[in-house]
């Protein structure tokens, strides 16, 4: 019997499949419209502008503080009324894009200040250019310092797309809740979707650290972690979930 | 538009009703979870890890579906949303609570535990008034960021139909053909609520990490 329900559920793996495969483009996309937001969004809150500050700050607020579904509603439901009319998917991709830039925006601030100012006064010293110490000396050091927090709001951005199923997208929420309202087999059907979200951001984090390895060899590679085991602690505790 | 400020308020109150059930929910059973993940009792550890790790890993709307279709098979359909929400939101969040409060419990360093047993405080003794006032200062900032996390994802719950803010709003949406306005002023509230918790949250963190 059980056996039976498993087989009837296994046979819809090629739309899982596809689902997953929808999934992750939307991951992708909207992560690096997050990315390119918050790198503009942290230069924006960090600069010299009292107005520029204030916009960055009230991104990220308002962003942080209202629930990334209602965010969805807006980009799909409310822009269309203002003459901006996007496909489902689209809509989903900035939507996310949006939600997780917010979030990324406060991770890279803290990577531009976590590169040491005596390296800037050497940059300047040395007659580089204020966008070669940028791209040379600041964002590969940030990036570096940052990464484990960018690869934990990539993972944010593939939990997310699970709410595009309430605008109808085909991502793996969306499809299971299909097959489940076909077959009512919500263990096998729902329990397929876990192992597919669960491989997919254990698969990114393993992506994500295979990329870490090629691009920061030479001086992460066998760093310990600084500071004391309790301000490690402390560290972790605070996290950064979003 | 003004008309429909009766039914969001009505939405928004379910909204703090079930907020308030689910954090409580979140932290008992999160608090469970932590003390299993550091028992000392051989494989309990590595299913409170293993329990961690699948909703961290797995999105919400996941959470909701399986906890209201399973309550809608054995209990019928008339299986209350507000309970099922409530119990899909604690158990999904009390994830993250086991893991806050677990690393709140390691950041308090060894030399306290030894130095209550040098004093003699029994164990239970040195968890409660050594370690239990430690871990709440440094796990608090934290933990009312989940609580934020736990308010924004109740317009979740509207994915299995339950009337609060979000639904509120998407059935004024639905009558009305005014998206915009309806749900720019839903955000109001939900900003209203978080914004004041977030605030406290970054003066807070700012304090701990320059001690």
């Amino acid at each position: 019997m059980i056996e039976y329900q498993w087989r009837i559920v296994l046979a819809y793996l090629p739309d899982y499949l596809h689902a997953a495969v929808l999934a992750l483009r939307i991951t992708v996309l909207g992560f690096v419209l997050a990315f390119a937001l918050a790198v503009i969004a942290a230069l924006a809150r960090d600069s010299g502008s009292r107005v520029l500050r204030f916009a960055g700050a009230c991104y990220v607020e308002v962003i942080r503080n209202t629930p990334v579904l209602l965010q969805i509603f807006i980009v799909y439901f409310a822009f269309p009324t203002l003459g901006i009319r996007l496909s489902a998917v689209t809509a989903g991709i900035i939507a996310l894009g949006v939600n997780v830039g917010a979030y990324l925006t406060e991770v890279v601030r803290a990577g531009f200040s976590s590169v040491e100012r005596g390296q800037l006064e050497a940059a300047q010293v040395l007659g580089l250019s204020r966008l070669s110490v940028f791209t040379y000396i600041v964002a590969p050091q940030a990036l570096r310092n940052v990464y484990p927090s960018l690869v934990n709001n990539l993972v944010q951005v593939l939990l997310g797309t699970s709410l595009l199923s309430t605008i109808a997208v085909p991502e793996i929420t969306g499809v299971a809740t299909v097959i489940n309202a076909r077959t009512l087999l919500f263990v096998q059907v729902f329990g397929i979707a876990v192992v597919a979200y669960l491989i997919l951001s254990y698969g990114l984090s393993v992506a994500a650290d295979v990329i870490r390895r090629l691009l920061f060899r030479a001086p992460s590679a066998g760093r310990p972690a600084s500071g004391t085991p309790k301000r490690r602690a402390i560290r972790a505790a605070i996290g950064t979930r979003p | 538009m003004w008309g429909s400020l009766p039914i969001l308020w009505s939405g928004f109150i379910l909204t703090l009703a079930l907020s308030a059930v689910s954090i409580a929910g979140s932290m008992v059973l999160g608090l469970i979870v932590a003390a299993l993940r550091t028992a000392r009792i051989p494989l309990v550890p590595i299913v409170a890890r293993a329990y961690v790790e699948v909703f961290r890993g797995s999105p919400i709307p996941i959470t909701l579906l399986f906890v209201y279709f399973g309550a809608a098979l054995y209990l019928g359909y008339s299986v209350n949303l507000f309970v099922a929400a409530a119990v899909g939101l604690s158990v999904y969040h009390s994830a993250f609570v086991a893991e806050i409060i677990r690393s709140g419990i390691e950041a308090v360093p060894a030399g306290q535990h030894e130095a209550a047993q040098i004093l003699g405080l029994k164990a239970h003794q040195t968890f409660r008034w050594v370690v239990l006032p430690q871990t709440v200062k440094i796990a608090l900032p934290p933990l009312i960021g989940q609580c934020i996390s736990l308010i924004k994802d109740t317009s979740i719950a509207s994915i299995i139909g339950l009337v609060e803010l979000m639904k509120a709003g998407q059935s004024i949406v639905d009558r009305t053909s005014d998206p915009l306005s309806i749900y720019l002023t839903v955000a109001v509230f939900y900003f209203a609520l978080c914004y004041p918790l977030s605030v406290w949250v970054t003066r807070k963190q700012r304090k701990v990490v320059h001690q």
